[in-house]
Parts: C-alpha cells; sequence; structure tokens
C-alpha cells in the first residue's frame, strides 16, 4: 500500500466512526550494519523494519496512541480500533490537537543506499591503522552502519508530509591495556553523508585514541576542593541534554518541576552561553524536517548569550501549559563558540577538572548531580597533570551553566552536533 | 503467535538461528493527574543468523510471510559469505550440541482486563495520593506491560518457545522545599501479566503511604560528606553492584576486550563473604524475575558461579566465547527485540545472602551511611563504578540517623568486595531493569545487605 492509500483507508474508517481528528506516522527503515569483535570484522547485519504510528482524537477530546509495526489492510483495521478503545479509556483532555494545515512537502537528504564495498574498506583500514598507530588500545563495541529512514506524516487536517533520509553513523568503543594495566573504556561517534575520510580522522577519534593510551596509569586527585571543570565537546552533549531535561523539557513544564518555568526572557545562564537547536542545518550530515506532531521543522535558539528564548514543547504540551510551541524537536544541538583557545582555557585554570566522561546518574530534579570523572586529567596551575581515577564531581546543572568562565574558539562538528570546550566554576571535586 | 519454522530448516546452509518474535506493550503515563500517555504497541517480526568460518551474517523482517522467512534466511547466508570472502581466518565449527525441546510460559491464568480497567486502575491510584497527599509539589505514575514471545529453531535442531511477560508501575512523588523539587520513587510488579500484580489498587495504599513518609525525611535530609566511608548498601544497591561494576566485567566478550576480570581468574577478588551468581531462571525453588531456560542460540541456559567464597570461578558465555575459552557455553546469548543479535547478557545477577541481621549491621557502624535505593549506575572494564543513591540515611553511633539528599558512590567494585565484613541474611530481587550494552535487554539482580567501605561523593 502507498501512503496516500494507507491515508485513505485509514481516514475513511476513521470517519465511519466520527473520530474528527487524527494522525499517522509511517517508518520504514533499511540498516546495514558492519560490526567489529576482538579487532576483527566478525558480523554483518541487515535488518528492515517499518512502523505505523496512529493517534486518534474522538469528539470527547480523549486521545488514544496504537503503534505496530505492520502495514496492511488487517493491521490497520487492528489498530485504528486499537487507538479508539484506548481513547475511550482515557480521560479528556483539552490540550490534545492536531497540526493546521500546511503545504505538502517533501523533504531528502544523503543517500539511498550504502556503498558496502566501501564501509568495507574504511572499517578495514581503521582496524589496521588502530593496530598499527595505537597497539596498545582493545577496540569494543566498534560499528559502522549505514541507515535509510523513510517517514510520512499525515493528519486529518490534510498535513501530508515526507522525509528521506540516508547516513552512515560510526560509534567506537575502547580500552587501553598495558600489561596488567586497564584503563576505562571510552567511546565517541560521529555521523556523515560520506566516507570521503579515513575513519580515524573524523572528530575527536584519534584524539581520544591518544589520550586512551596514557590512561592506564592513573591517580585520584590530592584533595578535595572546588575548582573548575573544562568540559570537552563529547562530554558536554550530556550536560545539555540534563539542561533541557531538567529545565526545558515538556515533562519537567507539564510536572511543574522546572524552576525555569516563569524564566522564559530571563538570563538563566551565563552571557558567554548560546545554545541552538538546528535540525535544517546543512553544516550537519544528519537532520530532520518535520516534528514528530505534523510541523515542518525550523532551526531555533533556545538560549541566547544566557537568555532562554523557548522551551521544548510539543503541540500538547505548549496548549497544556499555555507557552508557544518550540519549533522543532530539539537535537542538532550547536553552542556558539567563544573568544578563548582550548589551550587558553587550560592555561587560565588554577585548579580543576578536565573532565572528558562523565559516569554519573541523572541529576535530581533540582539539577544536583554527582558522578565520577572518566578519561579525564587533573589540571594544576595551568596545566594538565595526569589521568585520574576515583575522582568524583559534584555541582548544580543550573549553577553551572551560570558559572562559565570561557567558551572555546574550536569546536567539533559530530554530524548530529557542533559544540565546543567550555570550562566552568564552582565544582566540587574529590579525590580518594 | 506460533509459527512452524521447521519447514525452513532446509534452507539453512551453515550454522544457523531462526527466530520469530513478537513483542506486545502498553504504556501509561500520568503526571500531576494528567494522562500524558496512553498507548499499546505491537512489534513483531523474524531474524537469521548464519556463521561461517569465523563470521557472522545476520537479518531481519517485520514482515512474517514465508517469502520474508525465506528472505532472512538468505541474507544472513549471504552476509556472512560477503565476510568470509574478505578474510581468510582460522576457526572452528561449534561443536554439535544435544537438541532441546523446550516450552515456558509465564502467562497469567487470571482473566485478563481490558484497557478501560487498567486505565480505572493507575487512576484509582493517582487519585488516592492526589487526595491524601496535597502538598505535593507533582506525582507520577507510570504503567509499563510488556509481553516477549519467541520462537526459535537452530541448525542443531533445538525448538524453543517462550513467552515472559513483566510488568512494572512506578509511582514517583515530588515535594518542593526552598524553591527545589526532592523525589522519590517505587516500583512494583514484576514477572507476569497485570492481573498476577494489580488485583486492587487499596494493596498499593500501605505501599504508597510509607514512600511518601520517606519523601517528608528525604525532605529534611542532609548532605552526605565525601570521602571514604563504612556503609551498608541494601538490597537495591547490592544488586546492581553485582550487575554493573562484578557482572559486566565477567561477560566473557567484555574480557576479550580487555576486561580487568581477566587476569583475576581462580583469584580471592572480594571477601570470603561474596558468593555470587547470575541464576539461569530457579532461585531458592523460586522462579526469577527473568527466567531463561533456552538461550537464543539454543543452549540450555545454567546458573553460572561467578564468584565463590571471594574467588572468581568463571564468566558468561555464549557459544563463541565458549569456543575461544574451550568451556561449555553457559546460556547467555540473548537478544530483545527481533532485529537484535543475540549477545552476551546477564539474567538475574545476585550475591547471596549471609548471615546478620540488618540490625546487628547498622548497630556495628560507628560514622556511616545505609544506602537503600539507587537511581541508576554505571561501571567500567576496571570495575570502577558509580552509582547514584536517591534515598539513604546517616548511621551515627550504631543507630540510623537523618535522611539524605540524593548523592553517589563509587570505587573499584573488586576492592569494595574485598572490603565487605558482613552480610544480611536476607534477599530481594530488584525486577525493573534494563541493561544497555549495543541493544536494551530486560534484567534483574538483587542480593541481600553489605557492610563494606565506599567512596561517597557528597559535597566536599
Amino acid at each position: 500500500m502507498t501512503p496516500h492509500e494507507i491515508r485513505d483507508n485509514v481516514f475513511a474508517q476513521l470517519k465511519a466512526k466520527k473520530i474528527p481528528q487524527a494522525e499517522f506516522g509511517l517508518f520504514f527503515t533499511t540498516k546495514h550494519e558492519l560490526n567489529l569483535n576482538n579487532g576483527q570484522i566478525t558480523l554483518l547485519r541487515t535488518t528492515q523494519n517499518s512502523r505505523f504510528s496512529l493517534s486518534v482524537i474522538n469528539q470527547k477530546q480523549q486521545n488514544g496512541v496504537a503503534n505496530i509495526n505492520k502495514i496492511d489492510p488487517e493491521y490497520l483495521t487492528q489498530s485504528v480500533s486499537s487507538a479508539i478503545d484506548i481513547a475511550k479509556a482515557s480521560p479528556k483532555d483539552a490540550a490534545h490537537a492536531i497540526a493546521p494545515y500546511q503545504n505538502p512537502q517533501t523533504f531528502h537528504k544523503g543517500l539511498e543506499a550504502p556503498d558496502l564495498e566501501k564501509m568495507y574498506t574504511r572499517f578495514h583500514t581503521f582496524q589496521t591503522q588502530v593496530k598499527k598507530q595505537y597497539p596498545k588500545i582493545v577496540l569494543e563495541d566498534t560499528i559502522l552502519s549505514f541507515t535509510q529512514s523513510t517517514r510520512f506524516y499525515q493528519n486529518t487536517n490534510g498535513v501530508d508530509f515526507k522525509e528521506y533520509l540516508g547516513s552512515y553513523l560510526f560509534n567506537t568503543c575502547f580500552t587501553a591495556k598495558d600489561g596488567k594495566h586497564t584503563s576505562s573504556f571510552n567511546g565517541t561517534a560521529f555521523n556523515t553523508l560520506d566516507l570521503d575520510q579515513e575513519l580515524l580522522d573524523y572528530a575527536t577519534i584519534s584524539s581520544l585514541f591518544s589520550q586512551i593510551t596514557e590512561q592506564t596509569h592513573l591517580k585520584s586527585v590530592p584533595t578535595h576542593f572546588v575548582g573548575d571543570l573544562i568540559i570537552t565537546p563529547d562530554c558536554l552533549i550530556d550536560f545539555i541534554e540534563y539542561f533541557i531535561s531538567i529545565y526545558l523539557s515538556e515533562s519537567a513544564l507539564i510536572s511543574g518541576t522546572s524552576i525555569l518555568k516563569d524564566s522564559l526572557q530571563k538570563l538563566v545562564a551565563s552571557p558567554l552561553f548560546s545554545l541552538h537547536s538546528q535540525p535544517l542545518s546543512s553544516d550537519m550530515a544528519t537532520n530532520y524536517f518535520m516534528t514528530g506532531d505534523g510541523f515542518a521543522a525550523q532551526n531555533s535558539t533556545i538560549i541566547d548569550q544566557g537568555v532562554l528564548r523557548g522551551f521544548l514543547l510539543g503541540l500538547y504540551g505548549a496548549r497544556k501549559i499555555g507557552q508557544a510551541r518550540a519549533v522543532n524537536d530539539g537535537d542538532n544541538y550547536v553552542v556558539d563558540p567563544g573568544q578563548h583557545s582550548y589551550k587558553e582555557l587550560i592555561k587560565n585554570t588554577r585548579q580543576g577538572i578536565l573532565l572528558c566522561r562523565f559516569s554519573g546518574g541523572d541529576p535530581s530534579s533540582s539539577g544536583d548531580f554527582s558522578g565520577v570523572a572518566k578519561n579525564s586529567y587533573y589540571i594544576k596551575n595551568g596545566k594538565i597533570q595526569y589521568p585520574v581515577n576515583e575522582t568524583m564531581i559534584a555541582g548544580n546543572i543550573l549553577e553551572m551553566f551560570k558559572n562559565i568562565l570561557a567558551v572555546s574558539q574550536e569546536r567539533i562538528n559530530f554530524g548530529d552536533a557542533i559544540l565546543p570546550w567550555i570550562a566552568f566554576s564552582g565544582i566540587s571535586v574529590s579525590g580518594k | 503467535m506460533t509459527m512452524d519454522l521447521k519447514k525452513y530448516q532446509s534452507l539453512f546452509k551453515n550454522y544457523t538461528e531462526l527466530r520469530v518474535q513478537k513483542t506486545e506493550s502498553k504504556h501509561l503515563c500520568f503526571v500531576k493527574g494528567e494522562n500524558t500517555v496512553s498507548e499499546k504497541t505491537i512489534s513483531s517480526g523474524v531474524s537469521a543468523r548464519s556463521y561461517k568460518n569465523g563470521f557472522w551474517g545476520f537479518a531481519s523482517h517485520s514482515e512474517l510471510d514465508e517469502s520474508s522467512l525465506k528472505t532472512v534466511i538468505r541474507q544472513a547466508n549471504d552476509n556472512a559469505a560477503f565476510l568470509s570472502s574478505k578474510t581468510v581466518q582460522k576457526s572452528k565449527s561449534f561443536p554439535a550440541t544435544v537438541n532441546h525441546h523446550s516450552v515456558n510460559t509465564f502467562c497469567t491464568t487470571k482473566p485478563r482486563k481490558s484497557f478501560n480497567e487498567i486505565m480505572a486502575f493507575v487512576q484509582e491510584i493517582d487519585q488516592y495520593i492526589f487526595r491524601k497527599y496535597s502538598k505535593l509539589l507533582t506525582r507520577g505514575l507510570t504503567l509499563s506491560c510488556l509481553d516477549m514471545e519467541k520462537t526459535l529453531l537452530t541448525s542443531d535442531e533445538t525448538l524453543a518457545y517462550s513467552m515472559v511477560p513483566r510488568t512494572l508501575l512506578c509511582v514517583f512523588l515530588d515535594i518542593e522545599k526552598d524553591q527545589e523539587p526532592i523525589e522519590l520513587y517505587e516500583v512494583f510488579g514484576g514477572l507476569g501479566q497485570f492481573e498476577d500484580y494489580f488485583s486492587d489498587p487499596k494493596l498499593l495504599y500501605p505501599k504508597i503511604d510509607q514512600l511518601y513518609e520517606d519523601l517528608m525525611l528525604k525532605k529534611e535530609g542532609v548532605y552526605a560528606k565525601a570521602g571514604i566511608k563504612e556503609c551498608i548498601l541494601d538490597s537495591e544497591v547490592s544488586g546492581i553492584l553485582a550487575h554493573e561494576a562484578i557482572g559486566h566485567t565477567t561477560e566473557a566478550d567484555f574480557v576479550l576486550g580487555g576486561s580487568i576480570a581477566k587476569d583475576y581468574l581462580d583469584q580471592q577478588v572480594a571477601s570470603p563473604l561474596i558468593s555470587l551468581i547470575d541464576f539461569a531462571h530457579t532461585f531458592q525453588g523460586q522462579t526469577c524475575p527473568i527466567p531463561v531456560y533456552i538461550d537464543d542460540e539454543g543452549t540450555k541456559a545454567q546458573d553460572t558461579i561467578i564468584i565463590d567464597q571471594g574467588v572468581l570461578q568463571g564468566f558468561m558465555h555464549n557459544k563463541e566465547t565458549a569456543l575461544k575459552f574451550n568451556v561449555p557455553p553457559t546460556g547467555h546469548a540473548r537478544a530483545f527485540k527481533f532485529s537484535d543479535e543475540p549477545l552476551i547478557r546477564m539474567r538475574n545477577t545476585a550475591i547471596l545472602p549471609g548471615d546478620n541481621s540488618i540490625k546487628e549491621m547498622i548497630a556495628s557502624i560507628e560514622d556511616g551511611y545505609y544506602f537503600k535505593k539507587p537511581g541508576g549506575g554505571q561501571a567500567d572494564s576496571t570495575s570502577e563504578f558509580m552509582f547514584a543513591i536517591e534515598q539513604g540515611f546517616e548511621i551515627k553511633n550504631g543507630k540510623l540517623g537523618r535522611a539524605l539528599k540524593n548523592t553517589t558512590i563509587s570505587g573499584l567494585a573488586f576492592e569494595v568486595l574485598k572490603s565487605v565484613s558482613m552480610v544480611s541474611d536476607d534477599f530481594q530481587w530488584s525486577v525493573s531493569g534494563m541493561c544497555g550494552k549495543k541493544q536494551l535487554i530486560p534484567v534483574s539482580d538483587g542480593g541481600p545487605a553489605l557492610k563494606c567501605r565506599v567512596n561517597v561523593g557528597g559535597r566536599a
């Protein structure tokens, strides 16, 4: 069945059952994945999946959602019945709604199919280079994949969107072993539309490999202190996501736990910090062009020189709390560069930690966090001293972003985010 | 969902697994009385995995017709052949194994409830909390009902069918202090379907009352003091220690990947009071929360003794690592979705109970902490771990003191286990675990309470 045949079939059934509003997403994904195991490429996977996700709103403003990964008339009928039954059982809620009519659009980005031979060649070269250049490194889960996804969105207001995406994703997890000394594992990933460079040359891979070979001999920091924290681009994304989840997300705002719920257009972070969500950015390999609730996506600024410009609310959340809807679903985060080089950030640190990976539970709803600094370094008097172990850091997410000392000029493009190094002050650090 | 897979066996060119799966879930979410999620998801499909000259090919498809089954078998063969054509590699074949025919189902025997009845049950609990505890900043209830159904056929002619459901109701309460939210949660349910756990909302009220009382204590909580402290890790925390910090380092694929446990086999790695086992399906005569009888490679699942009285005894294996280590496979190859290949995964990982009562353990500590509820955790190949602590108390002069704000504990797990000086005589499973290792998969862990020395990440 074509998406329009599905639309006609489903909406006719809903009309017969007097359902006034409905929307569905239709997803098809094909993935090719090369996996490395114990330093050898030993697994090739090809997976195909589909998903039909139907959301209905009945005349009493009750909502029900049914998802199924089969596309044929029998299953569609089953989904329609299921979504209607769920809606009947659900409480009424005036906030349920679907996107208004927009002109039909089709979006394309990337390739339709992978170059499997090229994937193998790049991966094989990577494996050979790592063995030669970084003999102490043990590659763990390391995967080069290509995903082609097709997404259709239709609703009873006539929204008709189609999106075709295809890109490569490389992720690697690794440790270093030196005799009986083992480092902590570290990992990184990047997205790309092509494989024009060797894998080692993308994003932060080679610098992390250099770092980990010196992380088999570690020391704890000498004392407990309150100092600075320089967070690397690989690690920064975790803290941005904590910030959004605790203070700006739909769930935090509906539940009322966000302490920034009344802070729109107010200063909530250092003026040195500007955060954007750019799903349409041509600088990144992965994009999305429509939101999950049926709007054409746009780029947005979430925090502008410290001032909160918007929450990450979908249509439901926006109507629920009476705030503006975000023009995208978040992700594709970009942080503006600063005035100082990375070297200057280190040089200006009297005592602190270069945080390369954070191992911690999710921060509490107040933003308090604590966790272990992994694959990280002790900084003293403007110089990186040594890699650390058993070193804990603690602070508060909101306070941290208020206490930014500097943002680096250099940024890393991971293909789905563009991020700098950021130096924060006032972090509790405790050694063993 | 029963399918005759045997008719496809003639298409198996190499060692092959053919798996058909259906996962059905219901998900309900209430936040502050608002029903933010009410949905049902059905996902089914088929996968095949083929092994040739040391290389694996895998393919999956969401359709379940004859053509799709034939396609995935062919594609898996082709994928293994593609890799095999690139490199010559010496590899052994898997030894022939005894075939097993197994049927294990944990469907409820009680009359099934409709979505409407389930919704009404959750709403009633929500309203109970709303009416009784008006000072709360917010409240949340999340119900997750997951039915996992699998049929597996291997080229060894093992044929296994299982239906393993898990139902979890998570209740969280938030209260405000100094304009900051303070939260505590509790999870109810476990192996089985909704009807097996939730007959009457009133049965949960005493537990919710207890959760509220604990939240009031936490509201007045203090920051833990940073540093190495003598502590009691209650069963939920000792369970996560067993899973995250020890379990993962002893999965044979991690051992091959450089885990520190590789160098510790047959050595004293913990106090003699510590024995740690990954159970396949039964402990103390009871079915474990994640029972595995035949794994997704067709191996009969065995209990695996990882640490016996402090000595590291063995690792968890699939067929491939067992071949490399020259030991029998232990039945740890598991896949969650139909589109996942089996990986070495834990099942029910626990430290065995000891002889001490919690009371005497608390009484033995002059200045330390009692950590009751974890909030998530991570560990790595060195056994260094970090766990968030959502609920804990001071111990002063042998008695429980003030509640704690959220904190974190960390250390090297093998060092922490060496410091264990008392082990409680009770035991409890934690039933809600989801383990992430390339794929998510349900797991359980459990244990007694342990008295040990651990690094507390409070305020400096």
